[in-house]
């Protein structure tokens, strides 16, 4: 999985390209961890990410949980593949989606 | 061929649609509703679409007017053709619309896991299939699912729960996500882990499953089956005795935080470091007492009068599954001082053995030697306990 940063000051953009699974999310949990002090909004670009596991949705989970506290946070250009996926878990109604 | 075909039963309206239904058709399929109607009013219309490949406005108009006759109106097996139709005018969000489950092949599939319900395929690189035998098990997969996927929301670890397929040849199946993972008994098995790792992994996660707070009526209230439990003994114990007992039980504060209802080490299971929990049909809420009550009798209490009985659960000898129960407690009560452990265990205990011998009466142990063994074990402890605790909660 690919990761690229874009934004400056509170806002921070990271587009995922590649496959968000149980060996790649720690990768989006660090750069998170590493990144979102002082972010007041969180934008991920989803447009080539090709599959995503339980592990990559528990890294949304908690990003969402810590955004929700200092701005927000939404996730755009999301593909058919990862709606579905949003969709049968339920995502769709806790993700702001555009 | 005809495009429609009603039945009715139990007050319940079935119309089956078939083929298209449009403009050239739509007067005679509603004369054909109506006149059958007539002679069967229903409370409730189900429109079965298994075979419908085509509607049109004039159809989609039959719906609607049958929707205002009859509120409780919803359509089934509507193929993803047809349910793009209903999205695009609305119809979706005015009424229930439920698809055709997709149907899949296991055939030449590798089985990866069989239990007492069915067989586990994968499917393809990141999922698996759990079928099960059972023709009528559609309820109980609903309900498994929507409860791993309640849970899974919150934040609890566990595998994704996708769609619910029909599978070919027969049967219904529940899709996974594939786990690359190791269950916490077999690292205990080959050695990979000790006694005191696995207990520490195995508590932190059962603390944050017992942190999270629940909307009571998506799972069950696990006092209330407690209940169930000790007024079951209410003729086979001393009548004081069960009267102490349902009073301790009916005394739990209700509770709205997770339970996992059967924790053990065997639906726990370990992924590139992150504990991950499995078998999600036995969740529920409550006081921990009653999550402590059921880890006592997977360790301990089901092994009490033959102690091979756990190594042939979770592969693990009697010594070391009393041990990991004695660090799990104590991990869990986080250094409490070892009175409080003892009164702890002693409380969850008695919901542990009030569990046993019911199941065990239930079981036909009556009436075979070591039942009669396991229930005069729980009768020796229940009368032991029920003498000295006096609240279960803590």
């Amino acid at each position: 999985m690919t990761i690229t940063k874009s934004g400056s000051g509170q806002n921070l953009t990271l587009a995922l390209e590649g496959r968000l699974d149980t060996t790649t999310a720690p990768e989006l949990d660090n750069e998170l961890k590493a990144s979102l002090d002082g972010v007041t909004s969180l934008v991920l670009d989803l447009e080539k990410l090709d599959y995503m596991s339980s592990a990559g949705l528990r890294v949304l989970l908690s990003a969402q949980k810590r955004m929700a506290k200092q701005g927000g946070m939404k996730v755009i250009h999301v593909n058919e593949i990862i709606m579905e996926i949003f969709d049968v878990t339920g995502f769709v109604d806790i993700l702001t989606i555009e | 061929m005809k495009n429609v075909s009603c039945h009715e039963e139990g007050g319940t309206l079935t119309i089956a649609l078939n083929g298209h239904v449009d403009s050239a058709n739509a007067a005679a399929v509603e004369e054909e509703i109506s006149g059958f109607r007539a002679t069967h009013p229903a409370q409730t219309i189900v429109v079965d679409c298994e075979k419908l490949d085509y509607i049109s406005s004039a159809g989609l108009r039959i719906i609607l007017r049958l929707k205002k006759a009859v509120a409780d109106t919803r359509l089934v097996n509507v193929s993803a053709e047809v349910y793009e139709i209903f999205d695009m005018t609305g119809f979706t969000e005015m009424m229930e619309i439920q698809k055709a489950y997709r149907v899949i092949s296991v055939e030449g599939c590798e089985v990866i896991g069989q239990g007492a319900n069915g067989k586990v395929y994968r499917i393809d690189r990141d999922t698996i299939v759990k079928v099960y035998l059972n023709p009528d098990a559609l309820p109980e997969i609903h309900r498994e699912r929507e409860l791993a996927r309640t849970a899974f929301v919150l934040g609890v670890p566990t595998a994704i729960p996708y769609d619910v397929v029909r599978i070919e040849g027969g049967g219904y199946g529940s899709v996974f996500e594939l786990l690359n993972a190791v269950s916490f008994a077999k690292l205990l098995i080959r050695g990979e882990k000790t006694v005191d790792e696995v207990a520490k992994m195995s508590v932190d996660l059962l603390k944050l499953i017992h942190s999270t707070v629940v909307k009571p009526e998506t799972m069950p209230d696990m006092k209330a089956v407690a209940l169930d439990w000790a007024d079951f003994l209410a003729d086979y114990l001393p009548e004081e005795q069960y009267r102490k007992l349902h009073a301790l039980v009916a005394a739990v504060p209700e509770d709205n935080h997770m339970m996992h209802g059967d924790y053990h080490i065997k639906n726990v299971m370990l992924q590139n470091g992150e504990s991950l929990l499995i078998d999600m049909d036995t969740l529920c809420h409550g006081h921990p007492v009653f999550e402590l009550a059921s880890m006592f009798n997977a360790y301990v209490g089901y092994s009490d009068t033959d102690h091979s009985i756990v190594q042939s659960f979770l592969g693990i000898s009697w010594e070391t599954a009393a041990e990991f129960w004695n660090k799990s407690l104590r991990l869990y009560l986080d250094g409490a001082d070892e009175a409080a452990v003892k009164a702890v265990e002693e409380k969850a205990m008695i919901v542990g053995y009030t569990r046993i011998m019911r199941r065990s009466i239930r079981r036909n142990g009556l009436n075979t030697e070591a039942g009669r063994r396991e229930i005069e074990n729980c009768k020796q402890k229940l009368a032991e306990l029920l003498s000295r605790v006096d609240a279960l909660t803590f």
